[in-house]
């Protein structure tokens, strides 16, 4: 449905030229939820704003729903947005206008009647809950309802695709979640192609099919939400996924000394991430009974991406070299994340 | 006061409301399209021309910083040619427009210029034409202020007018001036004083209520 191929932009700034993007490539499929994430200054908004050209890129191509907009006239570009919603941080909501005038505004845009007008906000209205609030002025409604009339308004002309820019980084917890929830509604209702960026890892996690970790200008890093969260490649993404999943060890054990290398008595610690069937299945249980080590599990914590279970367990494997590196062997062969945090001396345990 | 000058007091209060009134709908028709002309065109804006954006700023600016009396005296040529005279309530309308559009205008220009840029961007995410963005979003987003810049501009023609009234533009200015100063009436004097004063205040506190009923924010 989206296809972007070397994408780059470059901003004029007072030091010399900024380089906000720098060669992003990317494929979003119909009617998936696409996640972007990236620290503040990465050039998420960039990016997400070449998607319907509100920002022209300086190089690359960008293909909406098989037309290529980088070769667009002003006049077909306009076209093509129409098909193409889009809802901001700050709602950007007409002032002047009621509800049910701004959810209008598309549709009088393109020249249609009073009549036809009414027969498509109200089933809009509806969607969004927001029927008994049609005469009120943006100033009289909270942000959450404000984001409504804003995904109504984007809704209007029947978009294939919706494009969100931090669409709930300026709303509490509650609202946030309620606002995801009706995106992803519409997401299935409608079949909706929906772009996210966000600097939050719960929003990704909440409703994100697949998503991109983007870092100076560079898709550093991307696959299924689940993937992210199992396989983290990088850094960032690590430091992401420590927002929600608690990956740090517990201070006992934080302190000791790893090697990287086993020692003479020593035993491996391990990092195992747990998703969906494998989080269901006893694989520690069988690999006590295969190999000949004693497993210790020193840390646990089981979360929920969406409706999949995700766990991440610290376990102590301790047995003769061989035996250990075959139980390390074994685990790598399932579908668990794995992550060797180190060699540690048996005799300097301070846990049992 | 005798009727005669009751009459004369009514006849100047006319003349003064006519030529506010017809110099401040030309205003209107001119200032708030050089206003919205003068944000669009600029950089970065949705009707991008920096070259006709400083000739236009440009002309602006001179015509605003040249004393109002003086650009009355310099335009007469002017004046002549357009109203056929260059005294009279007529000839006053030219100098008071040519004053009170660029004074609108930047007035316009600044009242745009508030309207949230999100805005303009949700607009052009929803393919709105550069039309209809100005006639759609800045406009009606702007009304207030437009409301009350319209206001401001109306009391300073109400002003110029007494001005030009003194060179001869009739009004309440020349009435001041002929009857309240050359003939030594106080009454007069004090009369056109607290008339000005009391159609400002009207005008003013009229403004100011329309603007407030269409604020919504
Ligand atoms: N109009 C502009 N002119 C100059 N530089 C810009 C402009 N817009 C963005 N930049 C620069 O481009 C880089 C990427 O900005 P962008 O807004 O895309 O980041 P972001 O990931 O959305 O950040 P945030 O989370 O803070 O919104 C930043 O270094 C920013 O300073
Ligand atoms: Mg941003």
């Amino acid at each position: 449905m989206i296809e972007l191929h070397g994408i780059e932009k470059e901003y004029r700034g007072a030091a010399g030229p900024i380089r906000a993007l720098r060669g992003v490539d990317l494929a979003v499929a119909a009617g998936e939820i696409f996640g972007i994430i990236g620290k503040s200054g990465a050039g998420k908004s960039t990016l997400i704003r070449c998607i319907n050209m509100l920002e022209r890129p300086s190089a690359g191509r960008v293909l909406v729903d098989g037309r290529e907009l980088t070769a667009l006239s002003g006049r077909q570009l306009r076209a093509a947005r129409k098909k193409i919603g889009m809802i901001f941080q700050h709602f950007n909501l007409l002032s002047c206008r009621t509800v049910f005038d701004n959810v209008a505004f598309p549709l009088e845009l393109d020249g249609k009647s009073r009549r036809e007008i009414e027969a498509e906000v109200a089933p809009l209205l509806e969607l969004v809950g927001l029927t008994d609030r049609r005469g009120q002025y943006p100033a009289q409604l909270s942000g959450g309802q404000k984001q409504r009339v804003a995904i109504a308004r984007a809704l209007a002309n029947n978009p294939k695709v919706l494009l969100c820019d931090e669409a709930t980084s300026a709303l509490d917890p509650q609202t946030t979640r309620s606002i995801l929830e009706l995106l992803k509604n519409i997401n299935r209702k409608l079949r909706l192609t929906i772009v996210l960026i966000t600097h939050e890892m719960p929003v990704i996690k909440e409703i994100c099919d697949r998503v991109a970790v983007i870092e100076d200008g560079l898709i550093i890093e991307q696959g299924t939400v689940t993937d992210l969260f199992v396989r983290p490649q990088t850094a960032t993404t690590r430091d992401f996924i420590r927002t929600i999943v608690n990956h740090d060890l517990p201070p006992g054990l934080a302190a000791r000394a790893f090697s990287p290398l086993p020692q003479e008595g020593s035993s491996l610690m391990l990092r195992l991430s747990f998703l969906g069937g494998s989080a269901e299945e006893p694989v520690i249980a069988r690999l006590i009974r295969k190999f000949d080590v004693d497993v210790n599990i020193l840390f646990g914590n089981i979360d929920t991406i969406q409706d999949t279970p995700f766990g991440t367990l610290v376990v102590e494997l301790a047995g003769e070299q061989a035996a250990v590196s075959g139980a390390l062997n074994y685990l790598q062969a399932h579908e668990l994340g794995i992550e060797v945090i180190g060699y540690v001396a048996r005799n300097a345990r301070a846990v049992g | 006061m005798s009727p005669e000058m009751l009459a004369l007091l009514a006849d100047s209060f006319v003349e003064t409301i006519y030529m506010v009134g017809v110099s401040a709908f030309i205003a209107t028709l001119l200032g708030i399209p050089l206003g919205i002309v003068l944000v669009t065109t600029g950089q970065g804006h949705i009707l991008e021309n920096t070259k006709l954006n400083a000739v236009l700023g440009a002309v602006v600016n001179a015509t605003r910083s040249t004393p109002f009396i003086i650009l009355m005296v310099a335009i007469i040529p002017v004046t002549r040619a357009l109203a056929g005279t260059s005294i009279g309530t007529n000839a006053a309308i030219v100098p008071l427009s040519i004053a009170a559009i660029p004074f609108l205008g930047r007035i316009v220009e600044a009242a745009i210029r508030e309207v949230d840029h999100g805005v303009i961007e949700a607009a052009q995410a929803m393919g709105a034409s550069p039309l209809q963005i100005i006639r759609k979003v800045l406009i009606p987003e702007a009304l207030p202020a437009l409301v009350l810049g319209l206001t401001i501009t109306v009391v300073s023609l109400i002003g110029y007018s007494a001005m030009a009234g003194a060179v001869g533009g009739g009004g309440l200015g020349d009435l001041a001036i002929r009857y309240g100063y050359q003939r030594f009436r106080p009454d007069i004097m004090l009369a056109t004083v607290v008339i000005l004063i009391a159609t400002v205040q009207l005008v003013q506190s009229c403004g100011d209520r329309l603007a407030r009923r269409l604020n919504k924010r």
